[in-house]
């Protein structure tokens, strides 16, 4: 460009001025664009760019509702509504928006809090349901948000509650299968790192966004039918209503596969207001972490452990005196007057502990209870059959009970503590311990791992898992296992058989068991328990029900206070199940 | 004058008019254009970034079309006052000083009594609400009227020879110019556009012929009463001690004005040489303070980064340079005044908007000219420029303005008479 401008003009001076200025600010911005470049796209790259959590949502759970699987936890978007006070313009219009629409939701003096200039966040009104949520959307309201909230919900309300658990509010699984499957029903998040506009909504703007696509938590489908459980709550409540128990649990299994039908334990509670429950001990689901000592039901398999080893058979005999020395304690029978040349079927049929002494001493050299006899009977309580340890099933808290190993450390395992424990005391179990060994011995001689979980929907439908393996088969020959089945059949059939159906195969054996306080066994408490089996015939068990009832000082027996709800619900069982009577 | 020949004739009274500098309206088309791109790229997140701050609700096209039509607008002032004779202009120039005054008395007196029409911001009035019509901000008017009256005062005085005379010249003009300032930086506290006043006087001053004495005399008065406006004004502390505290982006010495030049900093320097590309300016999406106003430079560097920033300050430059060479060229030195006030003004504009951006000097609040989103000063500028198109046609070749009576250049020993077009025998345009 030819300017021309005059020699000694000013305006000379002036153009002078202004390429002078005009080279400054183009070396500033060489310095600035050029030079300090990266610098200063750190800077930006620091406050620009965000990392966005996109929550994965939390596996739902399901029962079966025969063979076809039902909801039972679910979840459910609600609406957390708030206000940016300062750029509300119409306050009266939202108030009454809020309180028409929501009016139960809506915080106390919310109107209030819309007041509150120096604030840009207050929550208004929360768990409100989409369709409240889209009515409010609807009046376009400026300066009100929402925000979507996941809880769980639960359409059979509180059917189950203990083996469900619940998911807190920091959305970690407590208790039950929410806490045992946490990590599996959480699913992993995904995540957005992006870069935001000031108020940080990710804009697509550049190369550098990167998107971790969430991973949902897995749907777990229950082997517990819905109808059994509902069905065996109502049972114990009724039966504790009778007896006067104040706690009760009951198992329901399938003894073929391990598969748990139905969990209950009284007191319960409400998962869905579990905030509200004043005694946590509410949330322990009792069958699998409150081991206890299980008292006669283990007769079964001290008998078991005679006959697999062959040296007693149901109908051989002892001398019952009513009482058995083993070192320097006395073992006595709590039903008293069997004496003389009985068989261990009667001892068993009566419960008497000298019996179940006996065959632990003919496990050894015949007269005491000797280290190899305790390596038996620790094989298979403990090895085989599952006691003392855990099972591994798929409840949060489950508990390992206690048994003592003959060369325990401590001295503890020794002929007394094996002459208790031949008729159920001096060792510590679950339920579901006793329940899933027993089921081995009355399945044809079986172990299996004892399940909640019996596969998973999936966006195609239901997956089942595929059919258990026994964990340790044969654990008893079968000829054992239908020793024990008839032993236990005819046991229940001496007293109660009149209580079940006709033409079905029904077996079990009461328990009651003293309790220890304070290192004593109790006179004033007892537990009373029921485990037993039944099925169409002697060759097909269908189902294991144990049975426990319990109170502080209540003196509860398996017979009395047990028994009757195991009938109510065998009886019931055998309805449910179709199960065709023999004959 | 009659036994005269024409090339003795004094030259102010036989310039013709001819064809104006189309640059001008070349550059100035360039940079409105410039503007718009940007304000449609960045207008959306301005519209969404207010909306969510203050609960407004702007749409997404809200600026562009409001940017449309001042540019309308302004391309309407331009046109008209490059067509209105200059003569009449400044016939009436008076007047158009006396409007701006009384209009900033009113918006004074207005907003004492809280009527509506008189906007409030920051504690100070600046403009009129004029409703549906937009708002006027009749500091502009002060500033256009200014320009013209002093033009006839300093181009009389200039001819009487008493530029430098206190009682005849220097002491109205500060008068004048004082009762402006008081009106736009005190009352109004806008130090902008006070500064783009100053700078308007100033230029027009040292053309008119102001000697050094009197200039270096000026010098330290602007400064002493710069100074004493800046300590009488918290907020002015605050940007001096904010330049002064240079980069620190310390939480603790974090105010508005150094988040504000840290941010148009950060936007320059991630733009690096080529820019981040049109509609990719993040810093536009909130980071940066008055994004479609002051800091559209930094917003510009952003995304067309070092390349579009040189460029951009290349056709900045060359208008000024172009307004340099008609000031140069022009006779009347009323003419000469009228281009030098606009090009103070203009100037101003430029180098204190970039130079804040660019973190060399404190923040103004003063827009970047034909880029900044904005109507009154965006027509009042293009008006201005306006004039210095029509002026642009009254210029003469440079022999003609040849103090010392001998030219160098070949044309001037022609045979062709000077003053008149090359093409005589032509109509000019």
């Amino acid at each position: 460009m030819k300017l021309e401008l005059l020699k000694g003009s000013r305006t000379r001076i002036l153009a002078a001025v202004i390429l002078a200025i005009v080279a400054i600010f183009v070396v500033r911005l060489f310095y600035l664009q050029v030079i300090k470049h990266d610098y200063y796209v750190g800077l930006a790259k620091a406050e620009q760019e965000s990392r966005f959590v996109i929550p994965a949502s939390r596996g739902e759970i399901y029962a079966k509702n025969g063979t076809d699987p039902v909801p039972m936890v679910m979840n459910e978007t609600v609406y957390t509504v708030f206000a940016d006070p300062v750029t509300v313009d119409d306050k009266a219009k939202v108030v009454d928006t809020l309180r028409q629409v929501a009016g139960g939701n809506v915080r106390t003096d919310f109107d209030k809090l819309l007041d509150n200039k120096n604030s840009r966040y207050q929550v208004l009104a929360n768990k409100l349901t989409r369709v409240q949520a889209d009515k409010i959307k609807a009046v376009n309201l400026h300066g009100i948000g929402f925000q979507a909230v996941s809880q769980r919900v639960y359409p059979e309300g509180a059917l189950g509650a203990q083996i469900l658990g619940f998911v807190d509010t920091t959305g970690q699984g407590q208790y039950g299968l929410e806490g045992y499957e946490n990590g599996v029903l959480k699913g992993v998040d995904g995540y957005l790192q992006a870069v935001t506009d000031v108020s940080n909504v990710p804009l697509t703007i550049g190369n550098d966004n990167i998107s971790v696509p969430k991973q949902d938590g897995k749907n777990i489908v229950l082997s517990v039918d819905r109808n059994v459980q509902s069905h065996v709550e109502s049972a114990l409540a009724a039966g504790l209503q009778k007896n006067g128990a104040k706690k009760g649990s009951v198992l329901v299994m399938d003894p073929t596969n391990g598969k748990v039908l139905a969990m209950a334990n009284l007191p319960t509670y409400d998962p869905g207001n579990y905030g509200q429950v004043a005694d946590v001990a509410a949330f322990n689901n009792d069958t699998v972490s409150a081991p206890y000592e299980p008292g006669s039901d283990v007769k079964t398999y001290t008998l078991a452990t005679g006959i697999d080893k062959g040296v007693v058979k149901a109908s051989d005999t002892y001398n019952n005196t009513d009482h058995i020395k083993i070192g320097d304690i006395t073992v006595s029978n709590a039903t008293l007057g069997h004496t003389g040349n009985i068989t261990f079927q009667t001892a068993l049929t009566w419960s008497l502990n000298t019996g179940f002494v006996t065959i632990a001493e003919r496990l050894g050299d015949g007269t005491n209870i000797t280290k190899s006899a305790r390596d038996v009977m620790y094989d298979y309580f403990h090895n085989r059959l599952g006691l003392g340890s855990l099972t591994g099933i798929e409840l949060a808290n489950e508990a390992p009970g206690t048994v003592i190993a003959p060369d325990d450390p401590s001295g503890d395992g020794n002929a007394v503590r094996y002459s208790n424990m031949a008729f159920g005391q001096g060792l510590d179990a679950t339920l579901i311990q006793v329940a899933s060994g027993f089921s081995a011995l009355v399945n044809g001689g079986n172990y299996y791992k004892p399940t909640v979980v019996d596969g998973y929907m999936t966006d195609s439908g239901y997956k089942q898992n595929p059919t258990p393996a026994p964990l340790r088969a044969n654990v008893v020959a079968k000829s054992t296992s239908d020793q024990v089945k008839q032993a236990t059949h005819d046991a229940r059939a001496t007293s109660f058989g009149k209580t079940d159906k006709a033409g079905y195969y029904i077996g079990g054996k009461t328990g009651t068991s003293q309790v220890i306080i304070n290192g004593q066994y109790s006179s004033t408490e007892t537990v009373g328990t029921y485990l037993g089996y039944g099925g169409g015939s002697e060759d097909a068990p269908r189902y294991v029900i144990m049975v426990q009832v319990s109170g502080a000082d209540q003196l509860l027996g398996g017979a009395q206070d047990a028994l009757p709800i195991f009938t109510d619900i065998s009886n019931w069982m055998l309805d449910y199940l179709k199960i065709q009577p023999k004959g | 004058m009659r036994d005269r020949g024409w090339s003795e004739r004094p030259s102010s009274d036989v310039v013709r008019r001819h064809r104006p500098d189309y640059m001008i309206a070349l550059y100035m088309g360039i940079l409105m254009l410039v503007g718009l791109v940007v304000i449609y790229a960045i207008g959306p997140q301005r519209a969404n970034v207010l909306n969510n701050a203050i609960g407004s609700n702007y749409s997404d096209s809200y600026f562009f079309v409001k940017q449309t039509i001042s540019l309308v607008l302004a391309i309407i002032a331009f046109g008209a006052i490059s067509i209105i004779p200059y003569k009449f202009i400044i016939k009436h120039a008076p007047k158009v000083l006396i409007i701006g005054l009384v209009a900033c008395a009113l918006l004074f007196i207005a907003s004492k009594a809280g009527l509506p029409i008189a906007d409030a911001t920051n504690g100070a009035s600046r403009w009129f609400n004029l409703g549906a019509l937009g708002s006027l901000q009749p500091a502009e008017i002060v500033k256009f009227g200014l320009l013209l009256y002093l033009a006839v005062f300093l181009g009389a005085r200039s001819k009487e020879g008493k530029v430098n005379n206190a009682k005849a010249t220097l002491i109205p003009v500060a008068i004048i110019t004082g009762l402006s300032l008081l009106f736009i930086v005190v009352i109004q506290k806008d130090l902008g556009t006070g500064i783009a006043l100053s700078a308007i006087v100033i230029t027009m001053l040292f053309m008119a012929g102001m000697n050094k004495k009197i200039g270096i005399g000026l010098a330290v008065a602007v400064l002493v009463v710069g100074a004493i406006f800046i300590f009488t004004a918290p907020h002015r502390v605050e940007r001096i001690v904010t330049y002064l505290q240079g980069d620190s982006t310390s939480s603790a010495t974090s105010t508005a004005d150094s988040y504000h030049i840290e941010h148009a900093k950060i936007a320059i320097g991630s733009g690096g040489f080529t820019g981040v590309g049109i509609g990719n300016s993040v810093q536009a999406t909130g980071y940066l303070p008055e994004v479609i106003n002051d800091s559209v430079f930094a917003v510009l560097g952003e995304t067309f980064g070092f390349i579009g920033l040189i460029t951009l300050m290349a056709v900045f430059v060359a208008l000024l340079l172009r307004m340099l060479k008609v000031l140069d060229h022009l006779v009347d030195i009323r003419l000469k005044l009228l281009v030098a006030g606009v090009f103070g003004w203009f100037g101003a504009h430029v180098i204190l908007n970039i130079a804040a951006m660019l973190g060399i000097v404190p923040l103004t609040g003063i827009t970047l000219p034909l880029i900044s989103f904005g109507g009154t000063s965006m027509i009042f500028i293009t008006a201005a420029l306006g004039l210095v198109f029509q002026l642009s046609r009254y210029t003469v070749h440079a022999s003609r303005l040849s103090t010392s009576g001998e030219s160098t250049h070949e044309d001037s020993r022609s045979g062709r008479r000077i003053g008149r077009t090359r093409y005589a025998s032509r109509r000019s345009s």
